[in-house]
């Protein structure tokens, strides 16, 4: 079968319930949004392929229940994340003061080179604002993340969210293969290598 | 067995060659070990004989087991026909002629290569040996000619049920029980045994003798015949295990073989003049457990589940008449009241001071909004319907606060909401679903997590491939069916279809963890998709997440019943398994206390017949040890 993207990431979202990671999913893989959304029980994925400098990058992203009762099911499935959004409400500020234990979660299940950036979703109900705009930006420089403000019903800035992050982890991705390999002008990276069993995100990304 | 027999009209049904007499009656000594021509064969009355006629080829005993390309000259024949045959094949008196009616079972071995007819006594018949290929063929047409059964006890045996004389065979298995151990036969068979072969084949026929006496008179009758054939067919496995070994041959160890899946269609479902033929003048029904297995079979028509469901969710006990149900209503609608009154009448600061109410009082919010909103019930904005279903869940989370309220159970209660269109009857119905499937919600999720792991249990049981298939591609968590069973398919099924199923699993019928034969139902039905589309970790899930909408309940739950049988009636049946279905444990001693419900003999003796509901009476529920009921109802299925 031949490939039709040169990179797969896989991508995370995880955030409190009712936060909109499942409409935030949506709007980036249908570009739709549907009022009648049921709350995610256990686990599941949507893909999308974009473009990147050239490079087709096809987006494997884990849509998660946010109940911390079903943590201990989910937290199975960070493994191999390369990207991880984490989502909060901005019209809940329990959802917000909730992201350093997301990043807690995070630390403890995932990779530790995993590429993370905040978003604050919701941002066309800015007459139930609870989180401003600016502790959300203060929040990802604690963390050294990116933050972005969206809004999946009004379709803002969805896509730039998950093309920032998907440039991240290529840009990141890039780097340590330069430095462990060094160039002599020819691609590092082919996807016609031969299948083998990746040992951790950096190999499966050059070769999914 | 006969000789000679002159007939004007024979009709070969099947002819296979390169058949090897193996072993028969002292007439035919000189014939064992010949090369011959094996046929199913109809005379013009009707009668029906396995006909075996040598041909010139012999093989000399010393080389029985070797490949058997010497021999191979013999041209390849296996032909079914329904022609006479030309005169010429009339001459049948070198043959070795064994009437249908003479053969009471018949063993497959050696990979199917051998096959032994045994007449019901204490020497086999005949054997033979298959030189090309193997008894597959002449099997089948073999089963298409006689109803066979398989051996509870021995995957390998197939037993021709008497169908001409059931009388006859009652009488005779009398006799059997009667005579088990005493009869000399037996005893000298089991002191050759002793002598001729140091252990295996002499344990496995005293641990079926062990087993016989240790569980008392009523289960001799069903195991005599199966004794017998441990008994008689020592020798042949001694013989073909060790040639296997002298030929340095590894003898591959089986998956253990199921039974041949049933086919269970579903019955009608209860309709309202069976229920009310079951209450009493006072309203009392007494035979619940017949009620639970017509509804098992067929489920309920739809205008008659808001009351059954009541009774089937423990809110209403089966056994009240309708005056003590009127008080129990009244009853439990005061307790709904003041318990919602408990968490209508806080104020915001005590709210505020009490977080983790106010947690589940969010998450309900949340899910309440986002709970089967395309269904006509519960849609459009500021429904009321919506708010019946949060003050529900509301008044759950103070009736158990430790449980609380976690996402999928408004999953849960929707259904029984609609249906019920009340208040408190949908809470108490809910109360009841709730306390089947509480340990699906634990905090840690270890119900959760044990119900996977048991799934994982069963599945490697029934489907060893598919269990390994998963575990090699990183899915032998079975976490791609947490959403199966968390909500029991909520998310997979329509709205009717669920009721319909959830209906059919409250019963409890046919045993313990159905559930999870359902889910094995399922996966077995899309192993071929899996596994030869390659399918990894992701695609797994992906799959099974996709077959929402796709599952025909009716469908499933034929499957997984057939399955529970093929399990039941496994020989290799585990402990592990057992105790998963809550099947009686065979070595405990309490297996004889052991009481079933009457799913067992109702449900066969149904099946075998008509897929109907079967008839309410006393005899139908009569409480009887489980294993007796279940082959009493399998012969049944054959009379």
């Amino acid at each position: 079968m031949a490939k039709t993207y040169d990179y797969l990431f896989k991508l995370l979202l995880i955030g409190d319930s009712g936060v909109g990671k499942t409409c935030v999913l949506f709007r980036f893989s249908e570009d739709a949004y549907n009022t009648t959304f049921i709350s995610t029980i256990g686990i599941d994925f949507k893909i999308r392929t974009i473009e990147l400098d050239g490079k087709k990058i096809k987006l494997q992203i884990w849509d998660t229940a946010g109940q911390e009762r079903f943590r201990t099911i989910t937290t199975a499935y960070y493994r191999g994340a390369m990207g991880i959004m984490l989502v909060y409400d901005i019209t809940n500020e329990k959802s917000f003061e909730n992201i350093k234990n997301w990043i807690r979660n995070i630390e403890e299940n995932a990779s530790a080179d995993v590429e993370k950036m905040l978003l604050g979703n919701k941002c066309e109900l800015e007459e139930k604002r609870q989180v401003s705009k600016e502790r959300g930006e203060q929040l990802a420089v604690e963390y050294g993340i990116k933050f972005i403000e969206t809004s999946a019903k009004a379709s803002i800035r969805v896509e730039d969210a998950f093309y920032t992050l998907a440039r991240d982890i290529k840009a990141k991705m890039e780097k340590k293969l330069e430095a462990s390999n060094p160039p002599k002008g020819g691609h590092q990276l082919r996807s016609s290598e031969p299948p083998r069993r990746p040992t951790n995100w950096l190999s499966r990304c050059t070769l999914l | 067995m006969s000789e000679t027999s002159e007939s004007d009209e024979v009709r070969e049904l099947f002819v296979q060659d390169g058949v090897l007499l193996f072993s028969a009656a002292a007439s035919f000594i000189n014939f064992v070990k010949s090369v011959g021509t094996l046929m199913i064969t109809e005379y013009s009355d009707g009668t029906k004989f396995i006909e075996w006629k040598p041909i010139d080829v012999t093989v000399d005993s010393d080389i029985q087991d070797q490949e058997w390309a010497v021999v191979n000259t013999v041209e390849k024949r296996i032909r079914t026909l329904s022609g006479t045959v030309p005169p010429e094949h009339k001459n049948r008196s070198k043959y070795l002629r064994i009437s249908f009616e003479d053969i009471k079972s018949f063993r497959i071995s050696d990979k199917s290569r051998r096959l032994t007819l045994n007449d019901g006594k204490s020497e086999p018949i005949c054997t033979y040996l298959f030189q090309h290929g193997n008894c597959d063929h002449l099997v089948g047409c073999l089963k298409t000619l006689v109803k066979t059964v398989a051996s509870r006890r021995d995957k390998h045996l197939f037993i021709i049920p008497d169908i001409k004389d059931p009388e006859h065979e009652k009488i005779d298995r009398s006799f059997a029980e009667l005579n088990v151990c005493t009869d000399s036969a037996y005893a000298w068979k089991l002191w050759n045994n002793f002598q001729e072969r140091p252990v295996v084949a002499t344990f496995e026929a005293f641990a079926k003798i062990t087993d016989l006496v240790y569980r008392g008179p009523e289960h001799r009758e069903i195991d005599a015949d199966d004794v017998k054939e441990i008994l008689n067919r020592s020798i042949t496995e001694y013989e073909s295990t060790t040639t296997t070994h002298s030929q340095g041959d590894y003898e591959v160890i089986d998956v253990p073989d199921l039974p041949k899946r049933r086919d269970f269609p579903r019955g009608k479902p209860l309709n309202l003049e069976q229920w009310l033929g079951v209450q009493d003048n006072e309203g009392r029904i007494e035979d619940s457990e017949c009620i639970k297995l017509m509804i098992f079979q067929g489920g309920i028509v739809p205008s008659l589940r808001e009351e059954v469901w009541k009774y089937l969710l423990d809110y209403y006990p089966w056994n009240c008449t309708k005056i003590e149900r009127q008080k129990l209503v009244s009853q439990k609608n005061d307790e709904y009241f003041s318990m919602k009154l408990q968490w209508k009448t806080m104020t915001k600061t005590q709210e505020d001071n009490f977080t983790d109410y106010k947690e589940r009082k969010t998450q309900i919010e949340k899910d309440v909004s986002r709970t089967d909103r395309t269904i006509d019930f519960y849609a459009g904005d500021n429904n009321p319907n919506l708010q019946i279903l949060n003050d529900i869940l509301m008044t759950y989370v103070m009736y158990n606060f430790d449980l609380g309220y976690v996402q999928g159970m408004s999953d849960l209660l929707s259904p029984i909401l609609h249906l019920m269109q009340s208040e408190v009857d949908a809470f108490w119905c809910f109360v009841g679903f709730m306390n089947k499937l509480s340990s699906n919600f634990d905090a840690d999720q270890v119900g959760m997590k044990e119900q996977l792991s048991n799934l994982h249990t069963i599945l490697a049981f029934i489907d060893p491939d598919l269990a390994a298939y998963f575990d090699s591609h990183d899915s032998g968590n079975m976490f791609f069916c947490f959403r199966w069973l968390l909500v029991w398919f909520k998310r997979e099924l329509s709205e009717e279809d669920c009721m319909s199923f959830w209906e059919v699993l409250w019963t409890g019928f046919p045993c313990d963890n159905f559930h999870l034969l359902i889910c094995c139902a399922i996966l077995t039905e899309e192993k071929r998709k899996l596994m030869d589309n390659n399918f990894g970790f992701t695609e797994i899930l992906k799959h099974i997440n996709e077959l929402c909408g796709q599952l025909n309940v009716e469908k499933i739950l034929n499957d997984a019943q057939g399955i529970f049988y093929q399990i039941k009636e496994s020989e290799q049946l585990t402990d592990v398994v057992r105790l998963l279905l809550g099947l009686p444990i065979l070595s405990n001693n309490s297996f004889d206390n052991h009481e079933t419900s009457p799913f067992e003999e109702s449900i066969d003796a149904s099946n075998g017949s008509s897929s109907s509901p079967p008839k309410c009476s006393v005899d139908n529920v009569r409480i009887s040890p489980d294993e007796v009921t279940f082959e009493k109802s399998l012969s049944s299925n054959f009379l």
